[in-house]
C-alpha cells in the first residue's frame, strides 16, 4: 500500500461543546489519516477528545456539540469520496455500519433487550436494503457468528440477556461484519470484560481485520492492548493530536513529552508501588484555553516559546509526526 | 476514633446533602416553603390568637382589612385558624414518619443482614402487605377502633412498614457489598454496631427522602380521615375543610376562603415535602438526574 | 420457555391466594375477636332494644352474618372462609335481606366508569406528553410539561377535587353563572331521568361524571407524564438505541422497536397495577361529589357499622388489587424476556 493511499482523512478538526461555562473545545485542531487495512490506536487521558473525535467520524455527536471547522473525508471502496463534516443525516445513515462501524463504549448492552438476536441482524440488513432474502441474511449471520467461534443457531435464537459478556461482544463483532465495512471504530471495546476474554476478543478482531480487510481505529487506556494490536499509535492531548507514530517506534522512542509521560506511567511489575509514576499537574481547562502549548504547564522541557506559540503537528523523521517545539530542528 | 469517624462521615453526608439541595432550585423552593410554614405555625399563634368566641354579627364574611381571609360560620377569623392549624398536622406527620422510619430501618437492615429464611418470609409478607389498599383499610379500622390523632399517627406508621422495609432492605443489600461494611463484619462487630455506625450514616440522604414522603402520606391520611369525619375534630386544616364543606360554603361565594385557604396551605405543605424529597433523591441517586 | 412461564404463573397465583386468605382472615378475626366485637354488640343491641333473649338474638345474628355462633371459633372460621370462596358475604345490616353482593353490583359500575375513564384518559394523554417531553428536551414547552406534571403529581387528589369544584361549580366567570350548575356536581345522575339507554339519562350521567373524571384525570396524569418521560429518556440514552443508530437504522424504526417497546415496559406494568384501584376509587372524592360508587358505599357502611357490607367491599377492593398485580406481573413476563427467565443471567 502506498502511504498516500487513505480511506479516512481528518484535517484540522475543531469540535466545541456548548456548556454553561461557555464553549468547551473538546477537539482542537486534530488531524488524522487512516490507510486501508491498518489498525490505529488512539490513546490519551479521559477527556482528551478521543471519543468525540471517534463519534464525529460517524457524525453521532451529542446534541450540544458542533463541528466548528475542519474536514472529515471518507473514501469508500467504490464511488466518490464523501465529505462527512457536511453530509446530511440521510447520507450518514447509509454510511453507518455498511461503510463505517462505530462500536461505542459498554457494548454489554448493545442489543435491544426485548428482541432476539436474529431480529437485530435482520433489522440491520433491512436498514441498508441488502439484496438478500431473510433466509440468506440469517445464513450469512450464522456464518459470521461461527467465524467468531459462536454457535450460530443458538445465538440467533437467544435474547441478549441469555448471552455472557464475552459472547455479546463477539456477537456484536459478527454483526459489525454483516455489511462488510471498510472501517471499524471501537471505543474502549473491552473494558467491561475480564482480562483473558479481552485478550481473546482483540486477537480475534486482529485476525478478522486481516481476513476481511478492514481498517480499525480503537480508543483505549490500555497500552498493553496497543502493543499487541496497533500498527500506529496516535496520542491525543487536550483535543489535539500531539503524536502519530508507528507502534514499534512509539514504544521504543516516544517523541512528545506527553507520550513519554504516558509510557512512564505504565506500572511495571518489578517496580515498587511508591515509584509508580504519574504525570505531574492536572488535565487542562478546555473552556478557557491558555496561550501556547497546552501541555506546557505539565512539561519538564517547557520553555519561553511553548508559552507563546502552539506547536503544529509536523514530521519528526520517518513516518512520525509530533506537535512539540523540541523537534523544531528536525525537518523533512 | 470510631466515633470520630462516624461523626465526620455523618457530617460530610449532611453537609453534602445541604449544599447539593441548596444548589437544586426545586429543593431550595421546597425548604423555603417548609420553613415558612413551620415558622408560621410556631410563631403565628402568638400574634394571631384564635377567636375563642363566636360573633353572630359577622358570619361567613368575605375578606376585609380586619379579617384578611374573612370569617367562618361562627364569625371567627380564618387567618388565625390557618396560622394555628398547621402545628398539629406537622407534629403528627413528624411522629408518624419517625416511627415508620425506625421500624423500616430496624426490619429492613436486619433482614438484609441476616438473610436466610427470615429474610425470605419478611419479603413475602411485605409483598402481600403492599397489596392491601391502605386508605380503605384505615376507614375499615376506624369502624372497629376509636382512633384519635396520636393513635392514628402510630397506626399509620405501623401500616406503612412494608414499603420502607423493602426500600431500606434493598439499599442495605447494595451497601453491604462495599468494602468497609465487609470489613466490619470480618472484625465481628455486633450487628447493632454495624447498622447504626456503618450503614445508617451512609443512608442518611436516602432516609431523609423517604422521611419526607412518609410525612406527605401521613398528612394525606390525617386530612383525609378528618375530612371524612372519621377522626375527632381538633384544630387543624383538615378540620377546617371538613367544617367549611359541611357548612355548605360552596354555596356561598363570599365565604369561599374558609374552604380555599386551608386547601391551599395543605397543598403548599405537601408540595414543599415532595419537592424536598425529589431533590434529595436526585442528589443521592445520580442515575435519576437527567 | 413454555414451562418457565407456567412455573412463573403458578408461583404468582399462589401468592394471590395467600394474600386473599390473609385479608379474609384478618377481617374475620377483627370482627369476631375484637373486645367489643360487632356481632356481640349487635346481639346485645337486640337484647336491650327489642327485649329478645340472648339465644334469639344470637340465632338472628347467626342467620344475618351467615355464621353459626354456637360452633367453635375454628368451625366458624372454616364456614366463613367457604362462604367467602363462594362469594357469599351474607346480607346487609342496614337493609336486612339485601344481599351484600347485590349492593356491590349496583355500586360498582359507577366507580368503574369514573375512575376507569380518568385512568385511561390520563394514561393516553400522559404517555404522549411524557414521550414528547423526553424527545424534545430542548424545547420551550418541556419545562412546562414537566413542571405541571410534577406539581399535579404532588397535590393530593381530594384537594384537586375541591379546586375543580370551585372552578367549575362555584366561581362565576364574567357575570355569568358557574360553568356547571353546582347541583350537577352531586350524585351520579340528575332527578327526573329514568336509568336506561336514553339520551337524557346518558347526558345526565356524563354531566355528573365529568368533574369526577377530570379529578381522577388530573390526579394521575402527572405520574404518567413523569414515568413516561423518565423511562423514554432512559431508553433514548441507552446503549442499544445508540448502537441501533450506528447500525444505520431509520429513526422511525428505532423509535418503534427499540425505544418505544422498552420505554413502555414499566409503564404498561404500572397501568395494569393501577387497574386494581379502579374498584377502590377514591373514597374521599366520591364523598366530595356524593358519587354513589363503591368507595362512598364503604364509607356509609363504616359510619353505619354495617359490618357484612364493610368486609365484603374491602375484600373486593383487595382482590381487585391483588388480581391486577398478578396481571401486571404476568404482563411484564410476556413483554420482557428477562423476567420470564427468572430474573436473567448475570453477566460475567
Amino acid at each position: 500500500m502506498s502511504p498516500d493511499d487513505w480511506i479516512l482523512d481528518i484535517q484540522n478538526l475543531f469540535i466545541d461543546y456548548r456548556t454553561k461555562r461557555g464553549n468547551l473545545h473538546a477537539v482542537h485542531d486534530a488531524s488524522l489519516r487512516i490507510r486501508p487495512g491498518e489498525s490505529v490506536a488512539v490513546i490519551g487521558e479521559s477527556g482528551c477528545g478521543k471519543t468525540t473525535l471517534a463519534a464525529s467520524i460517524v457524525k453521532m455527536l451529542p446534541l450540544n456539540a458542533d463541528i466548528r471547522s475542519g474536514s472529515i473525508t471518507y473514501k469508500p471502496r467504490k464511488g466518490k469520496s464523501v465529505s462527512i463534516h457536511s453530509s446530511s443525516e440521510q447520507t450518514m445513515r447509509t454510511l453507518r455500519w455498511s461503510e463505517i462501524v462505530m462500536m461505542f463504549q459498554a457494548s454489554q448492552s448493545s442489543f435491544n433487550p426485548v428482541t432476539k438476536i436474529y431480529t437485530q441482524f435482520l433489522d440491520t440488513a433491512r436498514a441498508h436494503r441488502m439484496k438478500l432474502t431473510s433466509q440468506q441474511v440469517l445464513k450469512r449471520s450464522r456464518e459470521l457468528l461461527e467465524l467468531v467461534y459462536l454457535n450460530g443457531d443458538a445465538v440467533l435464537n437467544s435474547y441478549p440477556h441469555e448471552l455472557s459478556g464475552g459472547m455479546k461482544q463477539r456477537t456484536l463483532i459478527a454483526l459489525s461484519l454483516l455489511l462488510d465495512p471498510q472501517l471499524i471504530i471501537l471505543d474502549e471495546p473491552t473494558t467491561a470484560l475480564d482480562l483473558i476474554t479481552q485478550k481473546r476478543i482483540l486477537l480475534l478482531l486482529n485476525s478478522l481485520r486481516k481476513s476481511h480487510n478492514f481498517s480499525m481505529i480503537f480508543i483505549t487506556h490500555d497500552l498493553g492492548i496497543v502493543t499487541q494490536l496497533a500498527d500506529r499509535v496516535v496520542t491525543m492531548y487536550a483535543g489535539a493530536v500531539v503524536e502519530d507514530s508507528p507502534s514499534s517506534e512509539f514504544f521504543a522512542d516516544p517523541k512528545h513529552p506527553y507520550s513519554v509521560g504516558l509510557l512512564r506511567a505504565i506500572p511495571k511489575l518489578n517496580a515498587a508501588f511508591e515509584h509508580l509514576y504519574s504525570i505531574p499537574g492536572s488535565t487542562p481547562d478546555l473552556v478557557r484555553r491558555i496561550d501556547g502549548c497546552l501541555f506546557s504547564p505539565r512539561c519538564e522541557h517547557s520553555h519561553d516559546r511553548c508559552l507563546r506559540e502552539v506547536p503544529q503537528l509536523r514530521s519528526v523523521g520517518g513516518h512520525r509526526l509530533a506537535a512539540c517545539h523540541l523537534y523544531e530542528e528536525v525537518t523533512v | 476514633m470510631d466515633d470520630l469517624r462516624k461523626t465526620s462521615r455523618m457530617k460530610r453526608t449532611l453537609s453534602h446533602m445541604g449544599s447539593a439541595v441548596v444548589r437544586d432550585k426545586v429543593g431550595t423552593a421546597g425548604f423555603a416553603l417548609l420553613l415558612m410554614i413551620i415558622l408560621m405555625s410556631v410563631f403565628g399563634p402568638i400574634w394571631f390568637p384564635l377567636d375563642t368566641e363566636s360573633d353572630p354579627d359577622k358570619l361567613l364574611h368575605p375578606p376585609s382589612s380586619e379579617h384578611i381571609l374573612g370569617t367562618d360560620h361562627l364569625g371567627r377569623d380564618i387567618w388565625a385558624q390557618i396560622v394555628s392549624g398547621g402545628r398539629e398536622l406537622l407534629v403528627l406527620a413528624l411522629l408518624t414518619a419517625s416511627i415508620a422510619v425506625a421500624i423500616g430501618i430496624v426490619l429492613g437492615s436486619f433482614s438484609a443482614l441476616v438473610r436466610g429464611k427470615f429474610d425470605e418470609i419478611m419479603v413475602f409478607l411485605a409483598d402481600v402487605w403492599l397489596t392491601i389498599p391502605r386508605f380503605p383499610l384505615l376507614v375499615v379500622l376506624s369502624g372497629f377502633f376509636r382512633l384519635d390523632s396520636v393513635t392514628l399517627a402510630v397506626v399509620l406508621a405501623v401500616l406503612s412498614w412494608a414499603g420502607l422495609f423493602r426500600t431500606i432492605r434493598a439499599e442495605v443489600l447494595s451497601l453491604k457489598k462495599r468494602d468497609y461494611i465487609e470489613a466490619a463484619f470480618m472484625l465481628d462487630l455486633p450487628m447493632m454496631h454495624v447498622i447504626f455506625r456503618e450503614i445508617l450514616p451512609n443512608m442518611m440522604g436516602f432516609i431523609a427522602a423517604n422521611f419526607t414522603l412518609l410525612m406527605r402520606a401521613a398528612i394525606y391520611a390525617q386530612v383525609g380521615l378528618v375530612f371524612l369525619g372519621l377522626l375527632p375534630l381538633d384544630q387543624n386544616w383538615g378540620v377546617m375543610i371538613n367544617v367549611a364543606w359541611n357548612q355548605g360554603v360552596i354555596y356561598n361565594p363570599n365565604a369561599i376562603w374558609f374552604l380555599l385557604a386551608p386547601t391551599i396551605v395543605i397543598c403548599l405543605l405537601i408540595l414543599s415535602l415532595v419537592w424536598i424529597s425529589r431533590s434529595l433523591e436526585e442528589v443521592f441517586n445520580p442515575s435519576l438526574r437527567k | 420457555m413454555q414451562k418457565d412461564m407456567l412455573v412463573f404463573a403458578a408461583k404468582k397465583l399462589m401468592k394471590v391466594v395467600f394474600t386473599v386468605w390473609v385479608v379474609t382472615t384478618l377481617i374475620f378475626f377483627l370482627i369476631r375477636l375484637m373486645p367489643s366485637n360487632p356481632i356481640e354488640r349487635y346481639i346485645q343491641n337486640l337484647v336491650v332494644q327489642y327485649g329478645m333473649t340472648y339465644e334469639e338474638a344470637s340465632s338472628r345474628a347467626s342467620s344475618l352474618f351467615a355464621l353459626d355462633l354456637e360452633a367453635s371459633l375454628f368451625v366458624q372460621y372454616i364456614d366463613y372462609l367457604s362462604s367467602a370462596v363462594r362469594l357469599d358475604f351474607g346480607t346487609s345490616f342496614l337493609s336486612p335481606g339485601v344481599q351484600v353482593t347485590q349492593i356491590i353490583a349496583a355500586r360498582l359500575p359507577w366507580t368503574l366508569f369514573t375512575v376507569g375513564m380518568g385512568l385511561v384518559l390520563s394514561f393516553i394523554i400522559g404517555i404522549v406528553l411524557g414521550a414528547l417531553a423526553a424527545y424534545r428536551r430542548e424545547s420551550w414547552y418541556e419545562p412546562l410539561i414537566s413542571g405541571t406534571s410534577s406539581f399535579l403529581s404532588a397535590v393530593p387528589d381530594f384537594l384537586i377535587a375541591i379546586f375543580l369544584i370551585l372552578l367549575f361549580g362555584v366561581f362565576t366567570w364574567g357575570g355569568r353563572g358557574s360553568i356547571i350548575p353546582i347541583f350537577q356536581l352531586r350524585g351520579t345522575y340528575g332527578p327526573g331521568v329514568t336509568p336506561g339507554w336514553n339520551a337524557p339519562f346518558i347526558r345526565s350521567v356524563i354531566g355528573h361524571g365529568f368533574v369526577p373524571i377530570l379529578t381522577y384525570f388530573f390526579s394521575q396524569i402527572g405520574i404518567w407524564v413523569l414515568l413516561m418521560k423518565g423511562s423514554t429518556s432512559g431508553c433514548l440514552n441507552s446503549d442499544y438505541a445508540q448502537i441501533a443508530r450506528a447500525r444505520g437504522l431509520r429513526p422511525a424504526k428505532i423509535l418503534k422497536s427499540y425505544i418505544g417497546r422498552n420505554a413502555m415496559l414499566p409503564i404498561a406494568t404500572e397501568f395494569a397495577m393501577r387497574l386494581g384501584f379502579i374498584i377502590g376509587g377514591s373514597l374521599i372524592i366520591e364523598q366530595l361529589f356524593v358519587y354513589q360508587g363503591l368507595g362512598l358505599e364503604l364509607l356509609n357502611a363504616t359510619s353505619n357499622r354495617d359490618y357484612p357490607l364493610m368486609q365484603a367491599i374491602f375484600l373486593v377492593m383487595t382482590i381487585a388489587i391483588v388480581l391486577s398485580n398478578l396481571f401486571a406481573e404476568l404482563l411484564y413476563g410476556v413483554l420482557d424476556p428477562r423476567i420470564r427467565h427468572g430474573g436473567g443471567k448475570q453477566d460475567g
